[in-house]
C-alpha cells in the first residue's frame, strides 16, 4: 500500500478548524419558517454533521483531495444578491431561471406547456429518492447542502419540451455560502435539455444538489458549465475582509435515477475554482437505459478539481459511454475517480469508460482511478486511462506545416476540449465555455 | 444442452498437496510478545543487530492497525492464537542430505521436488523450507564456484552477517505495513541469494515453501541481491496441507538490483485454498518489493496465484536508476470462496524508467478477484513510460471481478497508459471449438490458457507447463 | 453428381426442433448421398440456419421429434465434438472470435482430434505446419493468419476463408455451409467457392444453405430445396434456384396458404412461429 504522508498534527488542527467552521455556519443560518418538512430535513442534516469536520484525506473518497480550502470561505449564508451583472442575454427558446438561494426563481413566470412546478406533497415524497438510490445521502457535500438549502426548486416535465432550461447562479465577488437544491422529474416519454451554469469570483462556496428522475423512455440532456474565476486583485485591500482573496469553491452533486429505455446525457466543463468537487451519480434502476457522460476539467495555479462519478446498473441490458478529460497546468491538481458497478442482475451490460489527462506543467499533479466492480459474466466492460503531455508527433505535424510551437499546442488543447464542449446544449456557446476554460479573456 | 458436462462441472479438483507429514516437531507456545521475539532470535543464535531489528519491528507493529482497505473480508485474526516457531525435531541444518530425516525428503519428493543427489532437478537449485526452517539447499557448492551465495536466511545471518545487515529491511522497511512489521519481528526462515558483480547465475534458483503444522504461522523472509551486471532467475513454489482452520502466511521479499543487473522472480502459489464452503485455507498476506537502484537495472515479477483462501499481495518495483525497467505479469485464479486482492505498484523515480503490468484475473464460483495497482510518475521521471493491461475473465454469475488502478503523475514528460477489459467463455465460442472436434474440457482449457498466454510466456519453461496444468485442475467444475 | 446407388450419408426424418420453447423446425425430411451437392434456400426465418445448427448439435436448440442418421448412426445422440470427429462439418455464418487462442494451435488440435477418429497418426507441430501450409493454397490465405488468434480481427472474407481452411483440414464427409456467401465480395466468393468445389468428391457431400443464386452460379447443386416455415416445401434441380431468382418467394406464401387450408393444424402454428426469435 502506498501511504501518503499526512502530518497527524496538521490533520488535527484542520479538523478542529472544520468543526468550528461548520458550527459557525449553522449558527448563522436563520430558522426556517414555512415548510415543516424542509425544516426537518435541514435539522437532520445538521445533526448528521454535528461534531463532524471536513472530509478527511483518510477517507478513500477524499484521499487525493484536500478540502481545507472550504474553511477559507466566510462561514455565513450568502446575502441576497443584486441581479447578477453581465450575464449573456438568453438565446431564443431558452427559459432562464436565476438562482440565488433566496427568491423564488419561478415567481411571475409563465411556464411553457409540459413544464410545471411539482406539487409540494410530491416533492416531499420524491426529494432524496435519487440520492438514496445512488447511496449518496450520507456524502459530505450532500449533507452540507441539506443543512443549507432553504427551498427546493422542483419541476415536472410531462412531454418533450422544445426549450432549453437554463439554471444560472452567479455569486460574483460576494463572499459566503450559497446552497441550491433542485429536483427534476421527467414523466415517461418526456424530454428536456438543461444547461446549468454556476459562476463565482469571490470567496464563496456554491453547494448544489440536483436530483433527476427519468421515467421510462424519458430523455435528459444536461450540461454543466462551472465557470469559476480567480479572485480579482483587491482595489482597496484594507476595506475588504481578509478572506476576500480566497478562491471560490464549488460542491456539485448530481444524482439521477433512470428507468428502462431512458437516455441521459451529462456533460460537464469545470475550471477556475479554488476547489471544485463534482459527484455525478447515476443508477439505472432496472437497467436497459443509456447513460452518456462527458467531463472536462482544467486546473491552473493552485486549483483543485475532483470528479467522482459512479454508475450503477441495477438491472440487465444497460449501456454506459463515459469519457473524462483533464488538463493540469500550473501547480494544479486534477482528480478523477470513476466507479462502474455491475452487479449480478446486470447481465448484458455494455459499459465503456475512458479517462484522458494531459499534464502540462511539472508542478501540476494528476490522480486518476477508474474503478470497475463486476459480478455478472455476460457483460462487456472496458476502461482505459492515459496520462501524458501533448502528443509530440501531433505537435510536430502542425509545426511542419508552418505553425509555431505555442500556437500548435494551443490548437491541440482546444481540440482536446472542443470534443467535450461540443456536447453541451446549444445555448452554451453564449457563455464562451472554451475561452473561460482556457483562462483566456472572453470576447466582448 | 447436449453435452452432459457444463463448464460449471469442470472446476473443483481435490487439492492434491493436502497431506500432512507425521513428524515430531518442536514448537514454542502460542502467542506473541517481546519474549517470544527474543526466544526466536535466541533459538536461531542470531547476532545482536538482528535481535534489535526484530524488537524494533515488534514495537512498531504494536502501534499499527491491520489494514482494512482491500476488497477482502475475514474474521479477525487472533495473533495470540498462533505459534510463531515450529521446526522438525532435528539439528536445524544437516551437513549432508543423508542426515536429513527421510520423512522430510519423502515429503518434498511427493510434492515433486526431489532433493537427493540422484533425483534432484537438473539445472535448478532448490532451497526447501519446511514450516519455520530450511531443511536443505541443493547445488550449493556448484553455485559457490561462481561466487553465488544461495542458502537459507538463517545461515546467511551467521555466515554473511555484513550483507544481511546492510540489505535487510532496506527495500521494505519494517514499518512499511502491518504485515511487514509482523514479519520483521518474527520471521523464521527463507532464502538468501547474492549474485556478485558481473555473474550470470549458472542455473535457476528455487525455494519451495511447505507449511505442515496446523496452528503455525509462516513468516518467511527472502532477500535477493544482484550486484552490478549480475543476473538471476528465481522461482518460488508453495503448498500446505488441508486444515479446517485458517493459517497466516505473512512473508516479505526484498530484491535489490544494482547497475545493469537483473532479477526475474517467478511464483507459482498453490497454498491450500479452503474447501468449497470457504472453510480453512491460508491467509496469504505478502509484501514483495524490488528496488532498481542502479541505472539500466531490471526486475521482472511473474506470478501465478491459484491457492490461498485470501491473497493480499502487490509485488512492486521502485524504479530509481535511470533507464531501469520493472515488469509485472500475473495470473490470479479464484474459485469457490477464495478472495484475492492483488496487483502491482510501479514507482517511477528516475528518468526514462519503463514499466509494464499485465494482469489476468479469472473469477469462478463465489470468489472475488480484485486487481489493485499503482503507477506513479515522480517529478524526476522525465521520459518515463508505463503500460498496464488488466483483463478479467468471469466464469458464472456469482463471482466478482474488480479493478482499482491508481494512477498518479507529476511529470508532464512521462506517459501512462492503462487498459482493462472483461470477458467470459461464451457458449458460442465453446460450441465453435466443439464443432471442430475439440472436447469440452479441452476447449475450456484452451480458452483459459489463451487468456493467460501473455503471462505464461514469461514463466520459465518447466513452470509454464505446470501453471497451465494447475489452472486446468483448479477450474475443473466451474464453467457452465 | 447423382448416383442412386451411392451410400446414404445423412438421413433426416421428420425433424422438429425448438429454441427457447419456440418451434422452428416442423418436420424436415432430407436424404443426402455421397457425391451430392444440395442447396437449401429460403427467406430469413424459414428455419434453414436452424437446421444447420441442429445438425451440428448447438446446445441452444432442442430436438422435439424426428431422427437424423449419419451413415446409419444416430447423430442426435452425439456431442458436438463427436459429430465433428466422425466427419460432419458446419461452416458458420458468423464464425466467433476467440481471443488468446492461436489459430494454428486450434487448427492442429482439431485436425488431430479428427485424425485420431479416422485411425490416422497425430501430426506433430512440424508435420502439421507442412500440411496446413499446403491446404492454405486451397483458399489462397496468407500464412500470417495462422499466427493470430482464432478469427480475431479477421475481416468477413478472412473469416470465411478460415472456415474453408478448416474444412480442408478436417476432411469431412458431410459439409454444411451456412450462408458462406454472405458478406463476401465477388473475388472472395470465387476463392471460397473454388475451395468448396476443390474439396467436393464422389465420397463426400455438401449442403449449401443460402439466400441467393449467386453462390449457385459458382457451385452447381444437384438438388435445390426450398424451405419455409420450418419445412422443405419443394425440391427440384438447379433450375429451381433460377426460378426462385426470377419470380421471388411470393409463390411460397401462396403455397403455404394452400397447405394451411388443407392441413390447418400443422401449419397454423408454422405460420405464427416465423418470429424474430429464429436465429439466422
Amino acid at each position: 500500500m502506498v501511504t501518503i504522508p499526512v502530518g497527524e498534527l496538521r490533520v488535527q488542527s484542520r479538523s478542529l478548524a472544520g468543526e468550528a467552521w461548520l458550527s459557525e455556519l449553522f449558527s448563522s443560518l436563520p430558522v426556517l419558517a414555512g415548510s415543516a418538512w424542509l425544516a426537518g430535513q435541514q435539522q437532520r442534516a445538521r445533526q448528521a454533521l454535528a461534531g463532524e469536520s471536513l472530509p478527511s484525506r483518510r477517507q478513500e473518497a477524499w484521499r487525493f483531495t484536500d478540502a481545507s480550502a472550504i474553511t477559507a470561505i466566510p462561514a455565513h449564508r450568502l446575502e441576497r444578491l443584486a441581479a447578477p451583472a453581465a450575464l449573456p442575454a438568453p438565446a431564443a427558446q431558452v427559459l432562464r431561471l436565476v438562482l440565488d438561494g433566496h427568491g423564488d426563481p419561478l415567481e411571475g413566470l409563465a411556464l411553457p406547456e409540459g413544464l410545471e412546478r411539482l406539487d409540494p406533497a410530491v416533492v416531499e415524497e420524491l426529494c432524496g429518492e435519487a440520492l438514496d438510490a445512488n447511496g449518496a445521502a450520507a456524502s459530505w457535500p450532500v449533507q452540507l447542502n441539506g443543512a443549507l438549502a432553504h427551498q427546493v426548486l422542483a419541476l415536472r416535465v410531462s412531454q418533450p419540451l422544445p426549450i432549453v432550461l437554463e439554471l444560472v447562479s452567479d455569486t460574483g465577488d460576494a463572499a459566503g455560502v450559497l446552497g441550491l437544491r433542485l429536483l427534476l422529474v421527467l414523466d415517461p416519454g418526456a424530454s428536456l435539455e438543461v444547461l446549468e451554469v454556476h459562476r463565482a469570483r469571490g470567496a464563496s462556496l456554491t453547494s448544489v444538489v440536483l436530483e433527476a428522475r427519468l421515467g421510462p423512455g424519458a430523455r435528459l440532456r444536461h450540461g454543466l458549465l462551472a465557470q469559476g474565476q480567480p479572485p480579482q486583485p483587491a482595489a482597496a485591500a484594507d476595506e475588504l475582509p481578509s478572506s476576500a482573496g480566497a478562491a471560490p469553491v464549488l460542491l456539485h452533486h448530481l444524482a439521477v435515477v433512470q428507468d428502462p429505455a431512458s437516455e441521459l446525457q451529462l456533460t460537464a466543463a469545470v475550471s477556475g475554482w479554488g476547489l471544485a468537487r463534482l459527484e455525478p451519480m447515476v443508477v439505472q434502476r432496472s437497467g436497459a437505459a443509456f447513460t452518456r457522460l462527458r467531463g472536462l476539467q482544467r486546473v491552473d495555479g493552485r486549483q483543485v478539481v475532483d470528479t467522482h462519478s459512479r454508475v450503477l446498473f441495477a438491472g440487465p441490458d444497460g449501456r454506459l459511454d463515459q469519457v473524462h478529460k483533464a488538463l493540469a497546468d500550473g501547480a494544479g491538481r486534477s482528480v478523477f475517480n470513476g466507479a462502474v458497478i455491475v452487479p449480478r442482475q446486470a447481465q448484458r451490460t455494455d459499459a465503456a469508460q475512458l479517462s484522458r489527462s494531459l499534464l502540462l506543467s511539472d508542478r501540476a499533479r494528476i490522480d486518476t482511478k477508474p474503478e470497475l466492480e463486476i459480478v455478472a459474466d455476460d457483460v462487456k466492460c472496458a476502461h482505459g486511462a492515459t496520462v501524458s503531455r501533448l502528443q509530440q508527433d501531433e505537435l510536430f505535424y502542425l509545426q511542419s506545416r508552418g505553425i509555431a510551437a505555442d500556437q500548435a499546442a494551443r490548437l491541440l488543447l482546444r481540440g482536446f476540449c472542443e470534443e467535450v464542449l461540443a456536447e453541451l446544449p446549444t445555448p452554451s456557446a453564449l457563455w464562451q465555455p472554451l475561452a473561460l476554460l482556457m483562462g483566456e479573456e472572453p470576447a466582448p | 444442452m447436449t453435452s452432459a458436462a457444463t463448464v460449471g462441472d469442470l472446476v473443483s479438483q481435490p487439492y492434491k498437496y493436502g497431506f500432512v507429514t507425521d513428524i515430531e516437531t518442536e514448537k514454542i507456545a502460542k502467542g506473541l510478545s517481546e519474549d517470544v521475539v527474543r526466544l526466536i532470535s535466541a533459538k536461531k543464535e542470531e547476532p545482536a543487530f538482528l535481535l534489535d531489528f526484530r524488537l524494533r519491528a515488534y514495537r512498531q507493529w504494536l502501534q499499527m492497525e491491520e489494514p482494512d482497505w482491500a476488497a477482502i473480508g475475514h474474521p479477525s485474526i487472533d495473533y495470540q492464537n498462533i505459534i510463531y516457531y515450529a521446526a522438525p525435531k532435528q539439528q536445524i541444518k544437516k551437513a549432508s542430505l543423508d542426515e536429513v530425516d527421510p520423512k522430510l525428503l519423502e515429503t518434498f519428493e511427493k510434492l515433486g521436488i526431489p532433493l537427493s543427489e540422484q533425483k534432484r532437478l537438473s539445472n535448478v537449485a532448490v532451497d526447501a523450507v519446511f514450516d519455520s526452517v530450511s531443511i536443505a539447499t541443493t547445488y550449493k557448492e556448484k553455485l559457490a564456484e561462481h561466487g553465488v551465495i544461495f542458502c537459507s536466511i538463517s545461515e546467511a545471518v551467521k555466515d554473511h552477517a555484513e550483507l544481511i545487515e546492510s540489505y535487510l529491511g532496506s527495500v521494505v522497511p519494517s514499518n512499511d505495513n502491518y504485515f511487514s512489521a509482523l514479519n520483521s519481528a518474527v520471521f523464521s526462515d527463507g532464502s538468501f541469494v547474492f549474485i556478485p558483480k558481473g555473474v550470470t547465475c549458472p542455473m535457476d534458483l528455487s525455494t519451495y515453501f511447505r507449511i505442515n503444522s496446523g496452528d503455525t504461522g509462516q513468516f518467511e523472509r527472502t532477500l535477493i541481491v544482484a550486484e552490478e551486471g549480475a543476473s538471476v532467475s528465481y522461482l518460488e513454489g508453495c503448498t500446505a496441507p488441508m486444515f479446517d482452520t485458517n493459517q497466516l502466511h505473512a512473508a516479505v521479499v526484498e530484491l535489490i538490483v544494482l547497475e545493469d543487473a537483473s532479477i526475474k522472480y517467478s511464483t507459482v502459489q498453490n497454498w491450500y485454498a479452503g474447501d468449497e464452503k470457504g472453510v480453512g485455507g491460508i491467509y496469504n498476506f505478502v509484501t514483495k518489493r524490488g528496488h532498481c537502484r542502479g541505472d539500466r537495472s531490471h526486475i521482472s515479477w511473474t506470478q501465478v496465484e491459484t491457492g490461498s483462501a485470501i491473497t493480499w499481495k502487490y509485488p512492486s518495483c521502485v524504479l530509481q536508476g535511470a533507464d531501469s525497467v520493472g515488469e509485472f505479469y500475473s495470473v490470479a485464479l479464484t474459485n469457490n470462496r477464495q478472495q484475492a486482492d492483488t496487483g502491482s505498484k510501479m514507482i517511477h523515480v528516475g528518468p526514462r524508467t519503463r514499466s509494464t503490468i499485465v494482469s489476468k484475473g479469472i473469477s469462478a464460483g463465489h470468489s472475488s478477484n480484485s486487481y489493485r495497482g499503482l503507477v506513479q510518475m515522480g517529478p524526476k521521471a522525465v521520459g518515463a513510460r508505463n503500460y498496464s493491461q488488466c483483463d478479467s475473465m468471469l466464469i458464472g454469475d456469482q463471482a466478482a471481478a474488480n479493478t482499482y488502478p491508481y494512477i498518479r503523475s507529476q511529470q508532464p514528460d512521462a506517459s501512462i497508459e492503462h487498459e482493462a477489459s472483461t470477458c467470459r467463455i461464451s457458449a458460442d465460442q465453446l460450441f465453435y471449438l466443439q464443432s471442430r472436434g475439440i472436447g469440452f474440457e479441452e476447449a475450456v482449457s484452451m480458452m483459459v490458457s489463451g487468456f493467460c498466454r501473455d503471462v505464461f510466456n514469461q514463466l520459465p519453461l518447466e513452470f509454464a507447463a505446470e501453471a497451465d496444468k494447475l489452472l486446468a485442475l483448479k477450474l475443473e467444475g466451474s464453467v457452465g | 453428381m447423382i448416383r442412386p446407388d451411392a451410400p446414404v450419408l445423412l438421413e433426416i426424418c421428420d425433424l422438429r426442433a425448438s429454441v427457447e420453447e419456440q418451434p422452428i423446425l416442423k418436420g424436415v425430411n432430407l436424404t443426402i448421398r455421397a457425391g451430392e451437392i444440395h442447396a437449401v434456400m429460403g427467406r430469413n426465418g424459414s428455419g434453414k440456419s436452424t437446421l444447420s445448427k441442429v445438425l451440428a448439435g448447438h446446445p441452444a436448440y432442442r430436438v422435439t421429434a424426428g431422427s437424423v442418421h449419419y451413415r446409419g448412426e444416430d447423430l442426435l445422440a452425439l456431442l458436438p465434438e463427436q459429430r465433428a470427429r466422425i466427419g460432419l462439418f458446419l461452416g458458420f455464418q458468423y464464425p466467433v472470435e476467440i481471443p488468446g487462442v492461436s489459430n494454428l494451435e486450434f487448427l492442429r488440435v482439431a485436425t488431430n482430434a479428427r485424425r485420431q477418429e479416422q485411425g490416422l497418426e497425430e501430426l506433430d507441430t512440424f508435420a502439421f505446419e507442412d500440411l496446413v501450409r499446403e491446404r492454405l493454397k486451397v483458399v489462397q490465405m496468407d500464412p500470417a493468419f495462422l499466427e493470430r488468434s482464432v478469427n480475431e480481427g479477421f475481416s468477413g472474407g478472412e473469416k470465411k476463408r478460415n472456415e474453408i481452411l478448416q474444412m480442408a483440414l478436417l476432411d469431412p464427409l458431410v459439409a454444411i455451409l451456412d450462408e458462406t456467401d454472405s458478406g463476401l465480395d465477388i473475388d472472395a466468393l470465387r476463392i471460397v467457392a473454388g475451395g468448396v468445389n476443390h474439396l467436393a468428391s464422389a465420397d463426400n457431400a455438401t449442403l449449401l444453405i443460402t439466400h441467393y443464386q449467386r453462390l449457385l452460379d459458382v457451385i452447381t447443386p444437384d438438388y435445390v430445396h426450398v424451405m419455409a416455415a420450418g419445412q422443405i416445401l419443394r425440391t427440384g434441380g438447379k433450375e429451381l434456384a433460377l426460378e426462385l431468382e426470377e419470380s421471388g418467394y411470393d409463390w411460397v406464401d401462396a403455397e403455404l396458404e394452400r397447405l394451411e387450408a388443407s392441413a390447418p393444424e400443422g401449419l397454423a402454428t408454422a405460420q405464427a412461429s416465423r418470429t424474430p426469435a429464429e436465429v439466422g
